[in-house]
């Protein structure tokens, strides 16, 4: 079994449990506000700024070169099935706290003077979603995780149906608790099975990450398992060919949503988290099929987001193409895709999630959906058009950028692991930055065509008035900026954190054969 | 057979309950009868206060370890008959409580639903008991009787009165299969207690198979399982809602208590030979409920429909055939009392005010009265299987329990199903959440309903995120299963069907 460092001896009070529930009780402090509009706004960002005072304090603490499980919490839940409250957090968990605490913050920043009906719900969904975000990447306990998982949908649902703006956001709403809600039943039947597994060596039942680690499985129930988990976590993700409900609901969702939903990428993480570790054998003998459907999705992907013209559906279909690419560097399962992989999530929620908020200041200043109408819109926003060609292109890998270290790291894996996978990536590449250039020329640099935006309430007003940045969407750009060359220029810290942990899971899957390997299906294996 | 009857002031004791009860059902019909025309509401909370006491006195039970059984051996008092009890205990207190503003509505005979309520919960919790073929004949019809004029209650009502005739005439054919059922078993064994035909029966003959076809049907009818579901809607949507919600808890629960000592006690050398009808029971219930759910418009039909589908999760439990089986059914039990309850009291409060069941008529709730609003939501989602409701570990304990029995196929289809269920369940959501009110002014809920809406929405949320003691005491009260668990640890855990 790992190591585990309890959180009371590592910072003395139980942090993880007061990451995710910081936000529950905020939310539940401001149902009992008065509807103070002002005093809601100003609630949600203490709630999330604290949340990102106290990640920030839990990175600082965290120790960097070990594989251990961190600022541990475990107490019995429901003992009768072997289910217990047992939060970590190590290399692979760490950096996504961190990027859900700033991302929360951002958006409660943007929401900050958008008129949005109903503030209080808004807010409180807000939190509520982060707090389950927040606990599925803190859990180490399957049940509870999969708790997290589910009721993550509750929040989400209600955003994209009540504050959506499209047309189609009912649609969109169910679309998504239904497709998710389906992968997430087959992920039971698989948790269900690893529990069972479990229970015939040890007899008794446990649903823990760390124990179940310790229990040998037979190849052919690993790759049941196997398959039942990635229904639910290539849904989340989601990965091509599971991806339908993402546009329409980034789409019609509100940008709050989109940047949570698209930015924090929970699907893949599942992969790295309990897939792979759990299942090495199954993981080592699907690697060319899923490496397959990976290149698959990246290349769909692109060329899906090439004809889009509006900026969201392309966003949502160059998401499908960058978790090809998280996929890819995964299963090579060697040192430099797993890590390049990790990386590149915490990289594409920062970029991703930039451009999502690049959009929501595009629409935010009454602009249609279909930027490529308009052109020239350089010349109203300069700084709102150099910050969306920086991100622009820090999301499809320019050398400078997070997206470069991520990408190199992911396509160097991928060639030691076959060298037409690495090809065919980089292909993925040249598609990226060809579909964000082709975006970017005709809405922004184009001769001006359209002159005149009309606003939902039918107002006119030309293209020329248009205002650059205000202050705070001067806060939100900037601070993903820095994020960006930060990881782009001096990555160091951030392998730090994590290469102890990545290596780990490398082991695990290399050797595996020692103890996970069953006599009957060894040679069915590639 | 030699029949010797001794009662000794011990085992009177352990009819204590019963016995409190009986007396204090014939104080009521007192009271109600006296000529000072005591108001109908002193009525209702009487009735609560003697079922509190039957409630206290069944907790004594428990806590001292109170067992043994009496009539030789007709009735039984183990832990699982007093976890039975205390179960139907609980939701008659609950449906009198949502019941009280109802009757008042009433066109005539107040005082004496109250009556017939606490007899068909006496009749239930004896059927907790029934350890024999013939009390488990007697106390059902007693049950049922109760529930013939209960469902018809509404004079007036074409509605109730269709349900009520409908409800009397299977009723009584079901009594009919049932006595049938009873005879080829007693014919076919000699003996009549569960135990001991369990002792009797070797190679199973076809009058003793077609017995306990016939007695399954029977008890099918009772829990709504398809193919013996079609009353179920015309009767939940007839009946007053306060007998609807009490007809889909307790006579259930009391049922699924007698299956129990059927299949895990008495056929229990026959696992094989019965788990595959209980699958297909299992399978045909939920995707048939929840399909026919999707379309309906009314609120007591969708109910109706989802409760169905409900009793195809926890016959999943029984297929399972092994003492997790067991406890994943009685807990299963609790989650579905506190949630379909629930769901049924705020169906009740809306309809006080705006006199409607329909599902259009729950349009912006939420801007009408939050509290209803969230309380549905609650119990829809808590009925729905969402962390970290009840309902969800509900779910994952019988996904469990049949998992282990190697019960993978059924278990898919039981997961696919849940996420059927989701879909009408988010459309009521969606209906109260984010349609437009037609009428915007306020439902306002009276004291009572809004406290017995509390307790079930307390029931609801402690059960899900704090499960530990009702687990522990389902543990404990399904020891007389343990025979099972040497059966199914054997089993692999890939077979599609078990068996």
């Amino acid at each position: 079994m790992l190591e585990q460092t309890f959180a009371a001896t590592q910072i003395g009070f139980p942090i993880l449990s007061i990451l995710i529930f910081l936000p529950l009780v905020g939310a539940m402090l401001i149902w009992m506000l008065k509807s103070d509009e002002l005093l809601v706004r100003i609630a949600g960002i203490a709630v999330t700024g604290i949340e990102l005072a106290l990640t920030v304090w839990l990175l600082f603490a965290f120790k960097t070169h070990t594989a251990a499980m961190q600022f541990v919490e475990q107490v019995d839940w429901i003992p009768a099935i072997g289910v217990s409250y047992h939060l970590g957090i190590d290399g692979i968990s760490v950096l996504f706290l961190g990027v859900t605490a700033l991302l929360s913050l951002l958006t409660m920043l943007f929401s900050w003077d958008l008129a949005i009906e109903k503030i209080k719900g808004y807010v409180m969904a807000l939190l509520a979603l982060q707090a389950t975000v927040m606990g599925i990447l803190v859990s180490l306990d399957l049940v509870l995780f999969f708790v997290f998982w589910e009721l993550m949908l509750i929040p989400s649902y209600f955003l994209i149906k009540l504050w959506g703006a499209g047309k189609i956001r009912e649609h969109a709403a169910l679309k998504y608790v239904l497709y998710t809600l389906t992968g997430s039943m087959l992920m039971l039947v698989g948790i269900i099975i690893l529990d069972l597994n479990y229970q015939e060596v040890n007899g008794i039942h446990s649903f823990d990450l760390l124990a179940l680690l310790t229990a040998p499985m037979s190849a052919d129930k690993q790759l049941l398992v196997f398959l039942l988990l990635f229904f639910g976590f290539a849904a989340k993700a989601p990965i091509f060919p599971f991806h339908a409900w993402l546009a329409d609901a980034l789409v019609s969702g509100p940008v709050a949503v989109s940047v949570a939903l698209a930015g924090i990428k929970l699907g893949t993480y599942g992969f790295i988290r309990f897939s792979i570790p759990l299942l090495p054998d199954a993981s080592r003998a699907l690697l060319v099929p899923l490496s397959v459907l990976s290149l698959v999705g990246i290349i769909y992907g692109a060329f899906v987001a090439l004809a889009q013209s509006d900026l969201r559906r392309l966003l949502a279909f160059s998401s499908i193409s960058h978790l090809g690419f998280v996929v890819l560097g995964l299963f090579t399962l060697n040192f430099h895709g797993l890590q390049g992989g990790l990386l590149q999530m915490i990289n594409l929620a920062f970029t991703t999630a930039g451009l999502f908020f690049i959009a929501g200041f595009l629409y935010s200043r009454g602009l249609q959906d279909d930027l490529t109408r308009y052109g020239g819109l350089v010349t109203p926003m300069p700084a709102l058009a150099g910050f969306f060609i920086v991100i622009g292109l820090a999301s499809v890998g320019f050398p400078g950028t997070n997206g470069f270290v991520g990408e190199f790291l992911i396509l160097l894996g991928a060639f030691k692991a076959h060298w037409a996978f690495g090809a065919v990536g980089v292909l993925g590449v040249i598609l990226g930055l060809a579909y964000i250039l082709w975006y970017y020329e005709r809405a922004m640099l184009a001769p001006p065509q359209e002159t005149v935006i009309r606003d939902h309430r039918g107002n006119e007003r030309p293209v020329s008035t248009l205002r650059d940045l205000n202050p705070r969407e001067w806060v939100i750009a900037t601070s993903l900026t820095i994020m960006i060359f930060w990881i782009g220029l001096y990555p160091a810290p951030f392998f730090d954190m994590m290469d102890a942990s990545v290596q780990a899971v490398v082991d695990r899957v290399d050797h595996s054969t020692r103890f996970a390997m069953s006599s009957v299906s060894r040679e069915a294996l590639p | 057979m030699n029949f010797t009857l001794s009662l000794s002031g011990a085992d009177l004791l352990l009819l204590l309950p019963e016995i409190f009860l009986t007396i204090w059902i014939c104080m009521l019909l007192v009271v109600d009868a006296v000529p000072s025309r005591v108001s109908k509401r002193v009525i209702g909370k009487l009735s609560i206060a003697g079922l509190s006491a039957t409630l206290v006195a069944l907790f004594w039970f428990y806590i001292n370890g109170k067992t043994g059984t009496l009539f030789n051996g007709m009735y039984v008092l183990d832990p699982m008959a007093i976890y039975f009890k205390i179960f139907i205990v609980a939701s008659t207190i609950l449906v009198v409580s949502m019941s009280i503003e109802s009757v008042e509505r009433f066109p005539a005979f107040r005082g004496e639903y109250y009556f017939l309520v606490l007899m068909s919960a006496l009749g239930a919790m004896l059927m907790a008991s029934a350890n024999d073929l013939v009390s488990i004949f007697v106390t059902l019809e007693f049950t049922t009787f109760g529930f013939y004029i209960l469902v018809a209650y509404l004079r007036e009502d074409p509605k109730s009165n269709e349900a009520g005739l409908k409800f009397f005439i299977l009723g009584a054919f079901t009594a009919g299969i049932l006595a049938f059922g009873i005879s080829l078993i007693y014919g076919a064994t000699g003996k009549l207690i569960l135990t001991d035909i369990a002792q009797v029966m070797g190679e199973p003959s076809v009058a003793l198979i077609a017995g306990f076809l016939l007695l399954f049907a029977a008890l099918g009818f009772k829990i709504g399982a398809v193919p013996l579901h079609a009353w179920i809607p015309d009767v939940y949507h007839g009946a007053p809602t306060p007998v609807t919600a009490f007809l889909s808890v307790a006579p259930k629960g009391a049922a699924l208590a007698i299956m129990l000592r059927v299949f895990f006690v008495t056929l229990a050398g026959f696992t094989a030979e019965w788990i595959w009808l209980l699958v297909l029971v299992a399978i045909v219930s939920m995707t048939y409920g929840n399909i026919v759910a999707i379309a309906q418009s009314n609120m007591k039909r969708l109910l109706a429909y989802s409760g169905i589908a409900q009793i195809g999760n926890v016959v999943i439990g029984l297929a399972a055939a092994s003492k997790m089986g067991g406890e994943s059914i009685m807990f299963y039990l609790w989650a579905y009392l506190f949630a379909n309850l629930g769901a049924f009291a705020v169906v009740i409060a809306v309809a006080h005010v705006i006199n409607s069941e329909e599902i259009e008529d729950y349009s912006g709730l939420n801007r009408r009265s939050p509290f209803l609003a969230f309380a549905m939501l609650l119990f829809l989602l808590s009925l729905a299987g969402v962390p970290p409701l009840a309902g969800f570990i509900a779910k994952l304990y019988i996904f469990m329990a049949a998992m282990k029995a190697g019960l993978i196929t059924l278990v898919v289809i039981g997961l696919v199903n849940v996420v059927i269920s989701m879909y009408y369940y988010l459309i009521v959501v969606k209906k109260m959440y984010i349609n437009e009110p037609t009428d915007p002014s306020p439902v306002t809920v009276s004291p009572t309903m809004t406290a017995t809406i509390s307790v079930a929405m307390a029931g609801t949320l402690i059960l899900g995120i704090w499960p530990k003691p009702f687990l522990d005491w389902t543990v404990s009260a399904t020891q007389i299963f343990s025979h099972l668990n040497i059966v199914t640890t054997t089993q692999s855990l890939t077979l599609p069907f078990g068996g």
